[in-house]
Formats: C-alpha cells, structure tokens, sequence
C-alpha cells in the first residue's frame, strides 16, 4: 500500500529534481580513488517525503565491463539492480515499486557516476563528500546518504556485467 | 517488499521452533507430529537471545554478503532484531509500536521509518506464534519434513504470487528440536537467503531498556548480562 503511494511520489520528485537543483558544490568524480577491479559495499540511508529507508548496496566495479548496483533493503530483497557499460549505456536489470526504471535511469544512474567515477563533467551540484567514504547526495525530492562499509578489490564475474542477462 | 514480508514469516516460525529449552525424546516422524511438537515447545520459553549470520547468496556475486547480529525475543509481545556487522541497525517491536535505529558517527539515530506496516506485521505474526497459533503457517504452506542428523522442515507457499517470490522456506532443526540451526530461503532463480543461529540462551532475563523503542540499551550490555545466566 505505502508502495503504491510511494512511487508516482518519487516520479513527482524526479520532476521536482530536475527542475529546481540546489546550489552547487564541489565535488570531483575524478577524487574518488577506487580500484579499477572492486566490489564497493555501501549501507545507504535514502530520505525522501519525509522518511527514511534504509538501504544496502553492492557496488562491483571494472574500468572495461562498467559498474553493477544492485540495491537491497536490510533483509536482502533486491530493490533496485543496475547496470551502467563504460560507454555510459545504462540498463535496468531490475526495477521495483519503490524505484521505477524511470527513475533508475535518470538519477540513480546518474548519482553512481558522480560519486564512483565515470562522469565527465568536474563537478557536481548535488554530491557532498564528507569523508573518502561519505557521500551525500541531495536532490530537491530526496536526498541519500552513502557510506562505504568495505571496498574488497578483485574482480567480479564477467556475468555481472552482462546486460543480456536482465531478470524476468 | 514481498520478500521481506515473507522473510518474517520464516523468522516467526523459526521463533516457535527456537523458543524452547526442552529436549524431545525422539524425532518426530510426521509434519504433524512436528507440528504438535512445535506448538508444545513454543509454549515453554519465555525469552530467547540468540545470534545469527545472515548471508545472502546471489549466483551473481563470487562471495555471499554476510551480515551478523542478534535476535531477542520476550514473551509475549516484544522483538529485537539487531544487526551488529557490517553495519549497526536495530528493529525493534512491541505490539503495533516498530522503531529503528542506525549507528552513524558514534550515536544512534532514531529512524522516521518508511515501512513501519511491514514490520507491524511481522510483530504480530510473532506474537501469534510465540503463542502456539500454527494456523497461519499450515494456512499459507504446504510443509514437508525429513529427518536424520537434523530435521527439515521444508515450507512450499500455497500462494502462486509468494512463490514468484520465494520458492521454499526450509528450517533446520536439530534432530530432538532443542535448537534452531538455520533458516534458509530459497527463491526461483537459484538465490538464497540463509540465516544460521547460534549461542541460543533461553529463559533469559533481559536487561532494563533492551526493548525500549527510545532508547535501546547497547547490545554489549544485553550479552554480559545474558552471559552471566548459566
């Protein structure tokens, strides 16, 4: 039920976010210092319509396959799980209520390249790093607060990254 | 979500099989004679403390992701879930009041939670079996059984649209139920969930503020004092 409310809510910030951003800060994608190989383990607090839900997530990285999140919520249901080639395609492996494709595409994409290397342009308006593995991101709608638990370097299956494989 | 609702329906019957600190006689032959057995045992303890690892296998990762922490529960109505590893989270329910909290930056942050209903829920069922109420659970599985070094209870959802989700649930029990082993949620695509319990404590008297959903004592506190019950 709170589901159903939530998403056309989030589709509304999505508008909302891209219409009115905050001032900018400084940020540099090209400060994040990550192993060209790695998994990235994150614990994520995302806010938004006034409350909070608590959020894992499993980053694996590689400069020439792209990079994998897959998004859970404490109890390892898997909210959102996204794909990005190092060309910049984004595919949507599986999306949820909570996070539309829609919204994967546009932000939470978007928001993985900021923070984890990939995007191009020097700054970005919406992520704070607090510390090498504190990341706010703070949007008009939502605003997430990111905190790498463990980078484990080493690479990760070529399965990982391989878009024809998108959950039915 | 479905998931996570599901999850808590294994954790509710995991809590009337752990809730126990007697020892059975023989293995039961028969789901319901199991049944019955459980329905005894989950009647008996009054609290139990135990700790878990949760691993979550995805085929797509190399490693499962592993987080550890400790469950509590005291009769009739109150839960805590605490995850200690990677990260500190804790859930906490009574009745139809839920809170979490996070650790973050050496304090604790009460969350203005976003699914409070789900974990509603999940308080309630766990009340209902801590009472012996099987109903909901022989309602919504069919179940099977097998023994041997340890008992399986393997748990199939009656309902076409949960099975989408989960495929079976199986619990684990040692061969005269006095302990849980693991819990093990299978889904369609070969992933699994697995929670493996031990250091289980029954008839525990839990410290002031172990529930408390203001002000949760630490958990360092909770395990010395747990430790000192024989």
């Amino acid at each position: 039920m709170f589901l159903k409310f939530l998403a056309p809510s989030l589709l509304a910030l999505v508008v909302a976010g891209c219409a009115s951003p905050p001032a900018p800060k400084q940020f540099s994608p090209a400060l994040t210092p990550f192993p060209s190989e790695c998994l990235v383990v994150q614990r994520v607090m995302f806010n938004a319509i006034g409350r909070q839900f608590p959020l894992n997530g499993y980053l694996a990285m590689s400069d020439t396959r792209g990079k994998r999140l897959i998004v859970t919520e404490s109890f390892g249901g898997v909210m959102a799980d996204l794909l990005i080639k190092p060309d910049g395609t984004v595919f949507v492996m599986q999306s949820s209520r909570m996070f539309p494709a829609h919204y994967m595409r546009s932000l939470m994409a978007t928001d993985v390249q900021y923070v984890f290397g990939g995007e191009t342009k020097p700054n970005h308006p919406f992520v704070t790093m607090l510390t090498t593995n504190h990341f706010v991101v703070e949007r008009t709608g939502y605003k997430l607060d990111l905190r790498i638990l463990e980078t484990k370097p080493g690479a990760q299956p070529d399965s990982m990254f391989d878009e024809t494989l998108v959950k039915k | 979500m479905k998931l996570f609702t599901v999850l808590f329906s294994g954790l509710l019957a995991l809590t009337a099989v752990a809730a126990t600190n007697e020892i059975a006689p023989s293995a039961p032959a028969d789901v319901r004679t199991i049944m019955q057995e459980f329905q005894k045992k989950s009647a008996t303890a009054q609290s139990v403390y135990m700790e878990f690892v949760q691993e979550r296998v995805l085929k797509l990762f190399a490693e499962p992701l592993k987080t550890e922490g400790v469950m509590l529960i005291a009769r009739p109505d109150k839960i805590r879930w605490e995850t200690t590893a990677p990260y500190q989270t804790i859930m906490l329910g009574e009745k139809k009041n839920v809170a979490q909290f996070e650790f973050n930056d050496g304090k604790w942050e009460k969350l203005k939670l976003g699914f409070p209903q789900a974990l509603e829920r999940v308080m309630q069922q766990m009340t209902a079996m801590n009472q012996g109420k099987m109903d909901a659970m022989t309602a919504d599985f069919n179940i099977t059984a097998t023994t041997g070094s340890e008992t399986v209870l393997t748990m199939t959802p009656k309902n076409e649209t949960v099975r989408g989700v989960m495929a079976s649930l199986e619990i684990h029990l040692s061969p005269d139920f006095s302990a849980t082993r693991e819990v093990v949620m299978n889904e369609p695509n070969g992933d699994l969930t697995r929670i493996t319990f031990h250091a289980e404590k029954y008839n525990v008297e839990f410290p002031a503020g172990t529930f408390d959903q203001n002000k949760p004592l630490p958990v360092a506190e909770i395990k010395a004092a747990v430790n000192h019950v024989p």
